[in-house]
């Protein structure tokens, strides 16, 4: 915890320190401005339309195991865009809003400190990344339950009346089914859709640090995300160029998050590695937040 | 300016100290056989521009979903060589995807091997019948690849075994060919090995072994499978019964060795 | 103790590459002293919204320094005795009265029942005791200003910073915020006061301090500098203008009544305007 001293003309010395209470009240606040933005609420909508009518979409000529993978493959990739432009279009016009609409002299004039105020503003974003995420999850795992109880259904009509072994075969597989429809490793894949959120609103904080425009604050983040894409792919090509690798070395590689297909396909992900990915996205967040805080702490207001 | 320019600093050097982290991860992953083909200019040709870069966007199993969808397409209308591209493109998306290895194959042999053996161009029959084969090997091909991608699952064994038993099998001068149904019992045994096969994969081996000519090594499948843990489940108990019945009256087993002795009257 | 201390404070802004730097504030050294009401005034881009931000650390001296209470101005700590009231100010829309102050209150370390009452009491002090459940989108620009003005208050602090606090409110709200003020001074309170309403700043303030591209050209208690000492005004009462001391005994003796004898007064605009004209350095001065 930081501390000022300061030697009054009194004998008394009065402190402000870093206080996680402010940084929560601006979270609170930043929350509950966020949620009243229409373009929020329209991503929201979109996101939670999309995974409702994948359930509609996938009955459209595939049997019962492509139906099940479109779905899942098109909900998880419903929720990493919705999430990750949630992530640019929420955090953008975080500091900008503030600062455009004066709200920010107010506060900055009580003794808030910069950090706290920064750091507030984020954890604002934060939760409402996490509430879209919970939201749209919560979406999924009802059509996925849809799905999986039509199939449990359609499966016990087909062997109803069959011979012992069919309907043996048919128990076996309803067995299977229900540790493949919903299946708890899906987790793994939105908590890494989370962290790469969390890493994308992180980019989108530090350059609306020194940016004023939002459409800038909204095409940087997202060439960011681009390039950092296809870090993995350049990485493989010309890794073997030190140069090229510190150059790049600055923008995180968004490939390491995609874990989403490796689920669906069945693969075992172990938490050790979901844990690794998540530690670098996180280590990524803390730093470009600290940048953020340098530039931030200058800012002339 | 100075503080943009350290927090640059800052960003490089924590970067470049995260690089580690970076290749342990990316390593595990082409250790686990993450991930498939590149977005070469080929596979951008084969699959267009919107989803080259849907792919980059990391929609991977979006994008080989919608060329699946697309494939089904192409099966309705009969286009068997562009459903066979998109077939191909598919598991070069998505290797480890069991679901379109089987289901491929399963175009290649039946779909479109039918669609050529029925194709209204062929001049004679003899050349609808050679296509036919040709793209039963196709499918052949195909499935071994399938099994190098994802060995560590029952799946694509059976299905080659099945591939065998059901089609090779019969693409020989006197059919079934014995090599081939032999062959597919060996893809059958690897199959019923492994501990999530379903009960049908050993029962359809056993079988196989009987149409291969080990009738028995057949019986002493079905002994194995009589001698299982009942607890588990007992329906198809009468399916084991009959065929060791059947067996041991075939190979006139003694009657002191039978599982189900003849009662005298 | 002063309030506001500054030292050889001074502000240039970049104007880019090749064009120079903007001198908005140029060597001030201004005493608001602890429990005066201080008005500082100055035309258009004068560096009075520099001088206040300078003192609140949102933007940095180029050189020279500035002191809250002897507490330097960059350390956060400063500002745990200051209330702030920006020109125009903006809240956050959909939050209500009481829930702004509460907001405000909270990031200030209040809480629980003491923010309660103290919202309760602020409310009531600015007159908005009936809009506190309204939400700030439905308030109007005198109701902004007063609770622009009880968020400035929330902390009680000693030092209260106003900038154009009378700005587009009608007479009745200036009125209501400059009796409030006189309040707040009655209470000990300092209030350093930025306008460009003459006459308002006339009626609250102790002393005037005014700005004219960036540096101080005239400061003082506002009583002895718009009065003309040159001068002496006599009201009699059915006298003839004669000599002052034989008026007086003529007066006296013609059997009328001295009803005051003083100096007459000219207007704080004039003196502002006047200060203004002899000022010899022009508009556009650069670094």
């Amino acid at each position: 915890m930081t501390e000022v001293a300061v030697t009054a003309s009194s004998t008394s010395r009065e402190r402000v320190g870093f206080s996680p209470n402010r940084v929560g009240v601006i979270a609170v606040n930043t929350l509950t401005e966020a949620i009243r933005q229409k373009v929020f609420i329209f991503l929201l909508i979109i996101g939670l339309v999309f995974i409702a009518l994948a359930i509609f979409f996938a009955q459209y000529s595939l049997g019962e195991q492509e139906q099940l993978k479109f779905i899942k493959d098109t909900c998880l990739g419903v929720i990493s865009v919705i999430s990750t432009l949630i992530a640019i279009v929420g955090t953008a016009q975080l500091l900008p809003s503030e600062v455009e609409n004066r709200t920010i002299y107010t506060i900055l004039a009580k003794p808030v400190w910069r950090f706290e105020f920064l750091l507030g503003k984020f954890f604002g974003s934060l939760l409402l990344l996490t509430v879209s995420m919970v939201a749209m999850c919560m979406m999924f795992g009802a059509v996925l339950w849809i799905k999986e109880a039509g199939m449990i259904r359609d499966l016990s009509q087909t062997y109803l009346g069959q011979t012992a072994a069919d309907k043996a075969d048919a128990i076996q597989q309803i067995q299977q089914l229900k540790t493949t429809a919903l299946d708890f490793d899906l987790v793994k894949a939105a908590l890494t859709d989370l962290v790469k959120a969390i890493l994308v609103a992180s980019i989108t904080l530090l350059v609306s640090t020194f940016s004023t425009s939002l459409v800038f604050n909204v095409a940087v983040p997202f060439m960011v995300f681009i390039a950092g894409m296809l870090r993995g792919t350049a990485a493989e090509m010309w890794g073997a160029h030190h140069l090229f690798m510190a150059v790049v070395a600055i923008v995180p590689d968004f490939g390491l998050f995609s874990i989403a297909d490796e689920i669906n396909l069945g693969n075992v992900v172990p938490w050790t590695h979901i844990g690794e990915v998540v530690v670098y996205g996180l280590a990524r967040t803390v730093i470009i937040v600290l940048a953020a805080h340098l530039i931030f702490s200058r800012r002339e207001i | 300016m100075r503080t943009k320019v350290l927090a640059a600093i800052v960003l490089f050097g924590i970067g470049f100290a995260l690089l580690p982290l970076e290749n342990s991860v990316r390593a595990q992953r082409q250790q686990m056989k993450y991930g498939g083909a590149h977005v070469t200019f080929q596979l951008r040709e084969a699959i267009g521009q919107n989803l080259a870069i849907a792919l980059l966007a990391g929609m991977r199993g979006v994008v080989a979903d919608f060329i699946w969808l697309n494939s089904h397409g192409f099966w309705e209308k009969k286009e068997w060589l562009r459903q066979y591209r998109d077939i191909l493109v598919v598991v070069t998306l998505q290797p480890q995807s069991i679901l379109f290895w089987d289901l491929g194959q399963w175009h290649i042999a039946w779909n479109i091997g039918y669609g050529a053996l029925s194709d209204p161009q062929n001049r004679t029959k003899a050349e609808g019948i050679k296509r036919e084969h040709e793209w039963h090997q196709k499918a052949r091909e195909f499935l071994e690849r399938g099994v190098e991608n994802v060995p560590g699952k029952y799946n694509l064994y059976f299905a080659l075994g099945w591939l065998y038993y059901e089609k090779l099998s019969k693409d020989c001068d006197e059919p079934p060919c014995q090599e081939a149904l032999c062959k597919a019992t060996e893809y059958f045994r690897t199959a019923a090995s492994f501990p999530d096969a379903p009960q049908f994969v050993p029962r359809v081996y056993a079988r196989a072994l009987e149409k291969c000519g080990d009738i028995r090594g057949s019986y002493e499948e079905w002994k194995r499978l009589w001698y299982l843990d009942r607890s588990k489940t007992d329906q198809t108990w009468s399916i084991i019964e009959r065929e060791i019945r059947q067996i041991e009256n075939e190979l006139q087993i003694p009657n002191a060795e039978r599982v189900f002795p003849i009662s005298k009257p | 103790m002063d309030a506001i201390r500054t030292e050889q404070l001074t502000k240039k802004y970049d104007l880019g590459w090749r064009k120079g730097r903007l001198l908005a504030l140029d060597k001030l050294n201004l005493r608001v002293h602890e429990g005066e009401v201080y008005g500082l005034l100055g035309p258009n881009g004068s560096g009075k919204s520099t001088t206040l931000k300078l003192v609140l650390d949102l933007i940095t001296p180029t050189e020279g320094s500035a002191w809250i209470f002897d507490v330097p101005c960059n350390e956060v700590v400063s500002r745990l005795h200051v209330g702030f009231l920006p020109e125009n100010p903006y809240f956050y829309r959909y939050l209500t009265g009481a829930e702004t102050l509460g907001f405000y209150g909270k990031l200030c370390g209040m809480g629980g029942a003491a923010l309660k009452k103290r919202i309760d009491e602020l409310l009531d002090l600015v007159g908005l005791v009936k809009a506190r459940d309204r939400r700030l989108s439905g308030y109007s620009k005198g109701m902004l200003q007063r609770i622009g003005l009880a968020q400035a208050l929330v902390h009680d602090p000693k030092l209260l910073l106003l900038d154009e606090p009378t700005a587009g409110v009608d007479p009745i709200g200036s009125k209501d915020i400059r009796d409030l003020i006189l309040r707040l001074k009655g209470m000990g309170k300092t209030v350093l006061l930025s306008s460009h309403l003459l006459a308002q700043v006339q009626d609250v303030c102790d002393r005037i301090g005014v700005l004219n591209l960036g540096q101080l050209i005239l400061e003082g208690d506002v009583q002895t500098l718009i009065s003309d000492q040159r001068r002496l005004s006599i009201t009699v009462q059915d006298l003839p203008e004669a000599a002052q001391a034989r008026v007086e005994e003529a007066v006296r003796a013609a059997g009328g009544s001295v009803v005051s004898i003083e100096h007459p007064q000219t207007t704080l605009e004039s003196l502002f305007l006047d200060a203004l004209r002899k000022d010899s350095r022009g508009a556009g001065h650069h670094d």
